[in-house]
């Protein structure tokens, strides 16, 4: 038997990472507290910089890797394009000290003398670098996987340190340590129902592999029990993580409970990795069932933009409205699904890259907002922002333009493009629910932009917080990208549309 | 680049000058706002000049690539019908601003904002009369809405922010709506055509199934019934035209609602020539219920004897109004068609007349009650006597312009529909009434307590009001150069409907 | 070719018999795990299903499976579930509250419905390919074979589960681990502080009868300046008035009644 070949070099921004993170553990290990933090930073934002340099130079590739356990094609290279730059900004907004976000000592009791202790000297959990590292680095595995397996082990990377960084919250400890633990449970009970149903599938398909899978889907006709209730199984446990109702229980509890950066992180770096995840699946594994699950993902979508849209207009915490607008976002892109052509192919890519960008913004601009006790997130605080601070509230109200789609933010462009997608598919029905979705969506969004321009400021101490460079950095350069990609993002879609082939 | 193109920038780049200016310079940046604006008008009136009135098509086109993996063109251009409607915006912008001098200074927001939302909106405007590609068009459409979102929230007056955020949120769910049918569009585009277009002129050789036409048409036609406001679309106009400062309002209604019936007119019939003749007759029963329920609700308001609110009445009527244009569009003649672009533009000087004034007569005596306003007459007699001269148009009384086009629009409606055409003149009826009652309980009554020392009109406001008022006589006595460059237009219309002559297609 | 038929082609007949007496032992073990409601029980129910599924593991010719199921699971995994069950409490409960109005009932019904669509549907199920047989998969050995899928077909998901241990130990660092009270003082600070407050005894407290003529506990000691020291005598003593006085010891007969009389 020969030894397997591993491609290290268009593995390279996968292995850049995981590096940079047992580089992090080490840190961790040996060198004395005061140097952590800086090197801890130096270390991921080279990581992450150093990955997307490696991830350029093989943008070309188009090819299996790893004995056939992962993909590297046009379609991974701008899925894990996509995550190292969210991963960036995540890691920005996870890095600013100007104020405190992550608790100081994770295993301190609630509320304990302890904790205050540990607050006041300044300590800090640097170990979430080294975890958002890894939890980059499984959102670069999940949309190249190529084999189920590698699927399943890549989903447990990434939302591991998900499940762990959503517990650290310094605001509200007990509420974010819920938030974790819900999350780890209902995440280890989707992976459940994942691993089930790829265990179906192999034993129809005989294989592991998508080219397997697809290969087998062609021979039996795609008409067998099996294959069905394993894709259902899998389907569920994509569901989950897409947060997809009706799977999408954790979202809203999750994004409130965790710290707002890692808020951020997850709502646009899961996404991606989630749909990327979910694109490599239905369109090139079981592309052959479409019939079977073309009708399933349709209700799947209506009722999850349904469910997003509407409870979103009871909220009365930023967080959660901005959850519930997760889960609105994420039937829109199940239509890209739907579509299953080059046209839905590009849309969701696009959708994607331009939805990260404007989630991260808003939840960065959601940490500045604070009192003493830490952020504000009840919606009737943030009354008269726009007295209180223009530009904030500027700001803000272009990303929440955005997120509801309105033309010249790029978050139109996403969503003509993934409509338009879905329409030419013939999946009318999906378009309409989509457009009275938005309808709806565009309601509480306004409802925001209302309180935050045409109400009088209350004087209960809620102020905007300067923040030091890096959370700047990061809401100037997701507002730019809102605009640029709303006014002309035609770079940015050829780039993608040229670049968005599967490796057959 | 193209004239279009830097008559929509010229104002945006005040805008941006007026946002730039330091804090409490609010004379300069009303100032600089009136001088962008007098040169965008005199431009845009020098462009009309050139403009050839014989020729059919549009004129000063301009295409750029904006987004070619849509098929997305950055295209301009001008026929008849959207020159006249640009002009209608580009002459009422600075009376706006002239008139509305003060009308800023106790809003949410400073002065020069006001002003420079002003300008952002008349960029955008020309935009939605001038863009000949549909995405571009949707995308002025839907932009459009937030200058006029902040202009009402924020310096309007009551519930103004309910008000802001219900004209918002109709007009984009309309806009959704219509993003539907234009996505319907460009897919089916891309299966007949070589590549998929956004273009206008391309998009009207398109053959679609009837029933894909009527959903596509439909689209359209709310998200246009709302904005124009048909009845019973029109909840969000009262309450927007309420709050709203007259300045606001006078674009809202004069300009702004226009791409209501101007979109009814390019894309409806143009696109759907099908759907629209089969939905023509339910339309036109919705228009004659539109001249009616406005004119009910605006006689409701004269005739109260508390609180009538002169700016509820105003939008009213409008309500009537716009009905008298659906029916001339849809009543699918040549006449009825220049009656009702015709009468698309007389609307928007009569209803600026009148909102101006109005606005002037409730910032003297700082209420909106009709029944306050009594003996004007006496006390500010020229300020009574131009009311009385915008409200005398507004009811189409001969020798003012709307009579040219009200008569034109009933006219043309009776060749096709004459019973409807019919209807529609007792509509005329109620007219007077809305009108007569209010000017006769509140300018020539008996002086109301509290309005004996009201002044009358100031040199700034006669000025700027002396253009509208000038134009409403002169196109009273001579419509002709309106409808010279009208009625090429409307002709070109209709034969895309094939239906020729006044009585044929039926 | 039909499942169901596969299965009864292919089962020997011992290996039949073991099948359908551990198969209900499994269920019922599973199922018992989650209804007791102490968590030892449900625990050592762990461990029959983890057994059970060993000897299936071996049933199906799959030995090293098997082994390691025991190894890790059944002795690893189950020693540390107990060690935590020990630190936790052995009699702790969980308390099962309904929340949600009817949420038990719901959660059954939709269980049921789940699995028996789940049974229907695999029941009737095809398998898409010829079967490969355990011939083909324990052809160079079982401990072979399975070598050689985890090094050659699945090196690379096999690397990254090192991934995910690391972060699993990381996690576990963070959530669990302390830093060192600083407060807490040493041997030397607390001395050093004893002394700095002087008045305490930095040599302790003097012992009842140093000095004085009895060693017995109910005598004050004396201190240098011949006055007698209230510490050194236990207070427990005083509080029952045993405490002796120095007059107690003259050269006199003793009363009783002088000593009860104080």
């Amino acid at each position: 038997m020969n030894a397997p070949n591993i491609e290290y070099g268009i593995l390279g921004p996968i292995l850049i990472v995981l590096a940079a993170a047992l580089i992090g553990v080490l840190i961790e290990a040996f060198v004395s507290r005061r140097y952590r933090y800086i090197l801890q930073t130096g270390t991921a934002f080279a990581a992450v910089a150093l990955a997307f340099l490696q991830l350029v130079l093989i943008r070309q590739t188009s090819s299996k890797a790893a004995v056939s356990s992962m993909s590297i094609d046009g379609v991974t290279i701008v899925l894990q394009g996509s995550v190292l730059i969210f991963g960036f900004l995540g890691l920005l907004l996870i890095a600013e000290r100007g104020f405190q976000s992550f608790t100081a000592q994770a295993a301190a009791i609630p509320g304990s003398n302890e904790e205050q202790k540990a607050l006041v000297s300044g300590l800090q959990q640097t170990e979430v670098f080294p975890l958002t590292l890894f939890a980059i680095s499984g959102a670069m595995l999940f949309p190249a996987a190529n084999d189920l397996l590698t699927l399943f082990v890549s989903l447990e990377v990434l939302s591991l340190p998900l499940y762990l960084m959503a517990g650290l919250s310094q605001r509200r400890r007990l509420l974010s340590q819920e938030a974790a633990l819900k999350y780890f449970l209902l995440g280890a009970f989707s992976s459940a129902f994942f691993l089930f149903g790829s265990a179906f599938i192999y034993g129809q398909a005989g294989s592991t592999t998508f080219d397997g899978i697809r290969k087998s889907i062609v021979e039996s006709g795609g008409s067998d029990q099996f294959l069905l209730v394993g894709l259902a199984l899998l389907t569920v446990g994509l569901l989950f993580k897409v947060s997809a109702a009706p799977f999408h229980a954790w979202t809203p509890d999750v994004y409130q409970g965790s710290p707002t950066p890692v808020t951020a992180f997850m709502a646009a770096v899961t996404k991606v990795a989630a749909f990327g995840a979910a694109i490599r699946i239905y369109y090139f594994a079981v592309g052959g069932l479409v019939w079977s699950w073309r009708p399933i993902l349709i209700a799947i979508s209506i009722v999850t933009m349904a469910i997003g849209t509407v409870i979103a207009i009871a909220q009365k915490d930023i967080k959660r409205v901005l959850a519930y607008s997760a889960i609105a976002h994420s039937g829109f892109l199940l239509t890209g699904i739907i579509a299953l052509s080059k046209d839905g192919l590009n849309a969701t890519l696009i959708y994607l890259f331009t939805y990260g960008f404007t989630t991260i913004g808003t939840f960065a601009i959601v940490t500045l907002v604070r009192d003493s006790g830490g952020e504000v997130s009840d919606l009737n605080r943030w009354a008269g922002l726009g007295k209180r601070s223009p530009l904030v509230a500027g700001t803000f109200t272009l990303f929440l333009l955005g997120l509801a789609g309105i033309p010249l933010t790029s978050g139109f462009v996403g969503k003509f493009a993934i409509f338009t997608a879905a329409y030419k598919s013939g999946n009318i029905s999906v378009v309409v629910a989509g457009v009275l979705a938005s309808a709806i969506a565009a309601f509480f969004y306004i409802r925001i932009i209302v309180m935050m321009y045409f109400s009088d400021p209350v004087e209960d101490g809620t102020s905007v917080v300067i923040p030091s460079a890096m959370t700047v950095a990061t809401i100037a350069i997701c507002a730019v990208a809102t605009l640029v990609m709303g006014i002309y993002p035609q770079p940015v879609i050829s780039a993608i549309n040229s670049l968005a082939f599967f490796a057959g | 680049m193209n004239s279009l193109t830097i008559l929509g920038l010229l104002p945006l780049i005040g805008s941006a000058a007026l946002f730039l200016l330091p804090k409490g310079s609010d004379l300069l940046a009303k100032q600089v706002a009136l001088g962008v604006s007098i040169v965008v008008a005199i431009a845009g009136l020098g462009m009309a000049f050139s403009f050839n009135r014989s020729a059919t098509g549009f004129q000063f086109v301009e295409k750029h690539q904006w987004i070619p993996a849509f098929g997305i063109n950055y295209a301009l251009g001008v026929d008849g019908i959207s020159l006249l409607l640009i002009l209608l915006a580009l002459v009422l912008t600075p009376v706006v601003i002239a008139a509305c001098w003060h009308e800023a200074e106790g809003g949410r927001w400073s002065v020069k904002n006001f002003f420079g939302l002003i300008l952002i909106l008349e960029t955008m405007i020309v935009g939605v009369f001038a863009a000949t590609d549909i995405f571009l068009f949707y995308v002025f459409f839907e932009a459009m809405l937030i200058p006029v979102y902040f202009l009402i929230g924020g310096y309007g007056t009551g519930e103004k922010a309910a008000a802001a955020v219900k004209f918002l949120l109709y007009s984009l769910f309309g806009g959704l709506l219509m993003l539907a049918s234009i996505i319907g569009l460009y897919v089916i585009s891309g299966n007949q055509l070589q590549a998929p277009t956004f273009d206008v002129t391309a998009l009207s050789q398109l053959s679609i199934d009837p029933v894909t036409q009527r959903m596509l048409f439909l689209g359209f036609f709310i998200a246009f019934a709302i904005k124009a406001p048909l009845w019973p679309f029109h909840t969000w106009l009262p309450d927007a035209a309420r709050a709203a400062t007259p300045g606001t309002s006078v674009l809202l209604l004069g300009v702004l609602d226009k791409v209501g019936t101007y979109g009814m007119i390019r894309f409806c019939l143009s696109l759907f020539p099908e759907a629209s003749k089969e939905f023509g007759p339910t339309i036109i029963v919705l228009s004659l219920i539109s001249i009616f329920y406005g004119a009910f609700l605006a006689i409701a308001q004269g005739t109260s004897s508390g609180d009538g609110n002169i700016k509820a009445l105003i939008s009213y009527t409008s309500i009537s109004h716009f009905g008298f244009i659906t029916l001339g569009i849809f009543a699918f003649t040549e006449q009825s068609h220049s009656g009702a672009t015709l009468y698309m533009i007389n609307h928007g000087f009569s209803t600026a007349a009148l909102f101006l004034i109005a606005g002037w007569m409730i910032s003297r005596r700082k209420s909106e009650r009709i029944s306050d306003f009594g003996g004007l007459q006496r006390v500010t007699p020229i300020m009574a006597w131009l009311f009385f001269i915008a409200g005398m148009s507004s009811l189409a009384l001969p020798g003012l312009s709307s009579f040219v086009s009200e008569f034109l629009v009933l006219v043309g409606t009776f060749a096709r529909y004459p019973i409807p055409a019919i209807i529609g003149t007792i509509g005329i009826i109620f007219a007077a009434l809305y009108i007569l009652i209010p000017v006769q309980r509140a300018l020539h009554g008996p002086i109301t307590p509290g309005n004996e020392n009201l002044t009358d009109l100031t040199l700034r406001e006669k000025v700027s009001i002396a253009p509208v008022i000038a134009v409403i006589i002169f196109f009273g006595f001579y419509p002709q150069p309106l409808l010279d460059v009208i009625n090429p237009a409307a002709s070109a219309t209709l034969s895309a409907l094939q239906i020729t002559g006044i009585m044929g297609g039926k | 070719m039909n499942l169901a038929a596969i299965v009864q082609d292919q089962t020997s007949h011992a290996e039949a018999v073991l099948f359908y007496l551990l198969a209900p032992i499994t269920v019922l073990s599973a199922v018992g795990m989650l209804l007791v409601k102490k968590a030892v029980h449900s625990a050592l129910l762990l461990a029959a299903v983890m057994i059970s599924l060993a000897i299936f593991y071996i049933l199906n010719e799959a030995p090293f499976l098997g082994i390691v199921q025991i190894i890790v699971y059944t002795g690893a995994v189950m020693m540390l579930f107990l060690f935590i069950l020990m630190l936790v409490g052995v009699d702790s409960a969980d308390s099962l509250v309904e929340t949600i109005k009817g949420q038990r009932i719901l959660g059954i019904i939709a269980a049921v419905g789940v699995g028996g669509l789940l049974i229907a549907l695999v029941s009737k199920g095809n398998l898409g390919h010829r079967l490969f047989g355990l011939e083909m998969a324990n052809g160079e050995g079982n401990v072979q074979g399975i070598a050689k899928l985890i090094f050659g077909q699945y090196v690379w998901p096999f690397e990254v589960i090192s991934a995910l241990l690391i972060t699993a130990a990381l996690g576990s660092m963070v959530l669990a681990h302390r830093e060192p009270d600083s407060d807490k003082k040493d041997q030397r600070a607390l001395s050093e502080e004893r002394v700095r407050q002087s008045a305490q005894p930095v040599a302790g407290l003097p012992g009842p009868g140093t000095f004085a003529r009895h060693n017995a506990v109910d005598i004050p000691a004396l201190l240098p300046d011949g006055t007698s020291s209230d510490v050194s005598v236990s207070d427990v003593i005083t509080a029952r008035g045993h405490l002796a006085k120095p007059g107690d010891f003259k050269f006199l007969e003793t009363s009783d009644d002088d000593r009860e009389g104080n």
